[in-house]
């Protein structure tokens, strides 16, 4: 007869306790979630826009979980993103790495790197960190140029200068959509570095005009230094300025900078729901709110559902505009 | 405005504001002596320790640290021939040598005072200047960019004196692989064999790194010893032998001080780029040019000199557009909106006093730094006195961590152990290192505003002639490139006198 050891009972032990812990999965961690720190991944530079955002929102979303953690975000810059969306992309979906996307940011990016590392439709979309950013279109403070009535009779004699970023950006994508739906002629000076930067160039009179998000605009626009002539939104929210729906073109407001918040594909429903839920109370916490109106960024939480109805229609534009904008 | 100014150094004065401003200065300290940190990931990694702060206070910690910065670079330069932040590169030419020489100590002296007294200058400029800075950054645009970072190139390449040939062969190499990457003037990518990490072309500081401080720990290695050739010197130095330099120099200083000032205001070229023009002009400038390189005092006082004036007139474009002048500055951007600062010219309105208290802060780290530099010399020193087989795997194993750790890529390890060979075969063959670092940064601004300027002539070259800075930029150009036959000239001219008047 087999003698039990002790030894036995123990490596036996050692044996079934992984059978019997495994049995405990996503209930458990659900339950339990979350433990620790949790990673943002931001796939930009320290100090920009996306970055700002996130590290304004984040310390109010630690509130606002079951447990209290830290929100570590981490800034992955290489590859004007790429890395940092293929990072979260392969991350392990157990609900301690988020991440901030750009939309469509993403799908250019996609499109000019021909990336097969990350498939944009398979993120667990978690909300979105605001609304989506619209644009204007501006002029120097000192530029000939004083209406949009302006600007048209110019692209009628020459092509109006745009001053914008490079071809993987979305202000490129913003000045041409846009040009092509106002029927405006144009002549891209591409290669700036920012939207700080291509915006000096217009109030310099490097260029003629310059595409704008809202927010930027405005803080231009108080310096005395830019003026909006049209605004891609349905109502401007400048008032005396034409808008899409006065000249007659909606899509125009379809043209925007979404800043959504996704986890690894797979990512399980429970866990999806405290974090989207974290991130929703985050965005309308009233200090939250306060820096936003300050900033004239508009912070409405999104669901998870919104948010991939957002994704789809950002995506179906794109497609549609994609051959409009590899032609030069 | 003057209330305003005492007000912004007053509110230093308060115990913690105080404290917070050292803290910021040690902590820039290490994170600028480490290769791969440097300003941009310290404050970057302080953002969220500032949240519950003033905006006065988190701007004093954030000057804190931008300010001793370069001090802490420039110490790993001369002892261990490891930049410790980009610019600090043109420290290492002559302050490495120097070390070797046994005179660590002047080296480190001389940065410290240099620093301090460039920070001075730099700060003083930016008080008289900031008013007017508005309309002198928009002075400058993408034709002025391009004469600008030309004139820059042209000036580093005739330093390289008696070496021209090799000088521009590494310059012409350099910038070669400064346009590998994604152009993003006209879309595509160049030369990236569809590796994802080379689009963004290849990263200058794990390039630095290798280039400096791999090559140098491959070539102790090959030597052997240490680095101080001879422990003798090493132990004469003192406090106040650098300090003395510096001032005997007060010239360099000067020259370096104002290159620095006057090209930080303009967003075009960067601190890297400025340390090595105010090297390389003051090479030109001096009498024994080959003395550089070997371990003039002068190569070490020039670039410091600039770099910190450079970091402080670099808050000019930031704050006044929120263009920021370099990495560091785009994180202190962030920081400053996340206070609810927005850059521009309301800023220079409502929140004067916190602008003066930051570049208070930032100038008194700069000085504090020296005087930690300047106390702990003889400690330091002693650093050149390690055996190689200790000094080597410590240095190496540092600066491959620093070099992964500023974006988390193996790659950049890669890239660093790549320079690192090239730059010992580079010594080994007397190639100036110097020509590939400013190609590297230089190429890619010089591409992007000759086009940009194309774009704004529509096709034609007049631009250039159209604007007051691009002709007078153009003329400088011109007669850079014509002094060596002038002095030529002057040289025969006065030989001929002379022998007529016998």
């Amino acid at each position: 007869m087999m003698k039990f050891t002790r030894r036995d009972v123990m490596i036996s032990a050692g044996l079934a306790a992984p059978a019997l812990l495994a049995g405990r999965p996503a209930r458990a961690a659900a339950a339990e979630f979350p433990t620790r720190n949790i990673q943002f991944v931001i796939p930009y530079a320290p100090g920009g826009g996306f970055d700002i955002y996130v590290r304004v929102v984040t310390p109010m979303m630690e509130k606002y979980f079951p447990k209290r953690v830290s929100i570590v975000p981490i800034n992955v810059a290489s590859g004007a993103g790429s890395r940092g969306v293929t990072q979260l992309y392969r991350a392990k979906p157990d609900g301690y790495t988020i991440g901030i996307l750009n939309v469509p940011g993403m799908f250019i990016l996609q499109q000019q790197q021909g990336s097969a590392a990350y498939d944009l439709n398979k993120f667990t979309w978690i909300g979105a960190i605001g609304d989506g950013e619209r644009y204007f279109i501006n002029v120097g403070v000192n530029s000939p140029v004083k209406t949009f009535a302006d600007l048209k009779a110019l692209s009628a004699k020459r092509p109006i200068k745009f001053s914008v970023t490079g071809p993987e950006g979305t202000a490129y994508m913003a000045t041409k959509i846009g040009a092509q739906l106002l029927g405006l002629k144009t002549q891209l000076i591409t290669g700036y570095k920012g939207s700080a930067d291509y915006i000096i160039a217009a109030v310099r009179g490097d260029s003629d005009a310059v595409v704008a998000a809202v927010p930027t605009t405005m803080r231009f626009l108080r310096g005395g230094q830019l003026r909006p002539v049209i605004s891609f939104e349905s109502r401007s929210s400048i008032p005396g300025l034409p808008d899409a729906t006065s000249v007659g073109q909606p899509e125009l407001e379809k043209i925007s900078v979404e800043r959504l918040v996704a986890g690894p594909p797979g990512l399980p429903a429970e866990l999806q729901n405290i974090l989207s839920a974290a991130l929703a109370k985050a965005v309308t916490d009233p200090a939250v709110t306060k820096w936003g109106k300050e900033n004239d960024v508009v912070m409405k939480p999104k669901t998870p559902q919104e948010t991939v109805a957002i994704l789809t229609e950002q995506k179906a534009f794109f497609e549609k505009w994609k051959t409009a904008l590899s032609a030069s | 405005m003057l209330e305003m100014w005492l007000s912004g150094f007053q509110g230093l004065l308060h115990v913690d504001v105080f404290l917070f401003v050292v803290l910021g200065m040690a902590i820039g300290l290490v994170f600028g002596a480490i290769p791969g940190l440097g300003g941009s990931t310290a404050i970057a990694l302080l953002i969220p320790l500032t949240y519950s702060m003033e905006p006065f206070t988190a701007l004093a910690l954030a000057g804190g640290v931008m300010g001793s910065v370069p001090m802490g670079g420039s110490i790993t330069s001369i002892l261990l021939n490891t930049p410790g932040t980009a610019p600090n590169a043109a420290t290492c030419l002559d302050g490495h040598p120097l070390a070797q020489q046994g005179k660590a100590g002047l080296a480190i002296g001389a940065a410290g005072s240099a620093n301090a007294i460039g920070a001075i200058i730099g700060t003083i400029s930016v008080l008289i200047v900031l008013p007017i800075a508005n309309d002198i950054v928009l002075l400058f645009g993408p034709p002025e960019f391009f004469l600008m970072s030309v004139f820059a190139l042209i000036v580093v390449a005739t330093a390289t004196r008696g070496k021209m040939l090799r000088g521009l062969v590494t310059g012409a190499f350099g910038l070669m692989i400064a346009y590998i990457g994604y152009n993003d003037i006209a879309g595509g990518e160049r030369f990236t064999y569809g590796i994802e990490y080379l689009w963004d072309g290849i990263h200058l500081v794990p390039a630095l790194i290798g280039l400096f401080a791999v090559a140098e720990m491959i070539n102790l290695t090959v030597k052997g010893g240490t680095v101080a050739k001879s422990a003798t010197a090493v132990k004469i130095t003192s406090m106040t032998s650098g300090l003395f330099e510096t001032f005997r120099h007060l010239g360099t200083v000067l020259r370096g001080s104002l290159i620095g000032t006057t090209v930080g205001a303009i967003p075009g070229l960067g601190g890297t780029v400025v340390a090595f023009l105010s090297y390389s002009v003051t090479v030109q400038a001096s009498k024994n040019p080959e003395s550089f390189g070997k371990g003039n005092i002068q190569g070490v006082i020039a670039p410091e000199a600039a770099i910190c004036a450079h970091d402080c007139s670099a808050l000019i474009p930031t704050l006044t557009f929120g263009i920021p002048a370099g990495a560091e500055m785009a994180v202190f951007l962030g920081l400053l909106i996340i206070h609810g600062m927005q850059p521009g010219p309301l800023m220079l309105r409502d929140h004067q006093v916190e602008i003066y208290g930051l570049i208070w802060a930032l100038t008194a780290s700069c000085v504090f730094a020296s005087f930690v530099g300047l106390a702990f010399v003889r400690v330091l020193a002693k650093i050149t006195l390690i055996d190689s087989s200790i000094l080597v795997p410590l240095v190496l194993s540092t600066a491959f961590a620093g070099s992964y750790a500023i974006d988390m890529s193996i790659e950049n390890v890669v890239v660093t152990g790549v320079f690192g060979l090239l730059g010992y075969l580079m010594m080994r063959y007397d190639y100036p290192r110097l020509m590939i670092i400013v190609a590297l940064v230089l190429g890619g601004n010089i591409e992007r505003n000759l086009h940009q300027s194309m774009l704004m002539g529509e096709g034609g070259w007049s631009i250039f002639f159209a604007r007051n800075i691009s002709i007078v930029l153009m003329i400088a150009i011109v007669a850079l490139l014509a002094l060596p036959i002038f002095r030529a000239l002057f040289k025969y001219w006065r030989v001929r006198t002379v022998s007529v008047g016998e």
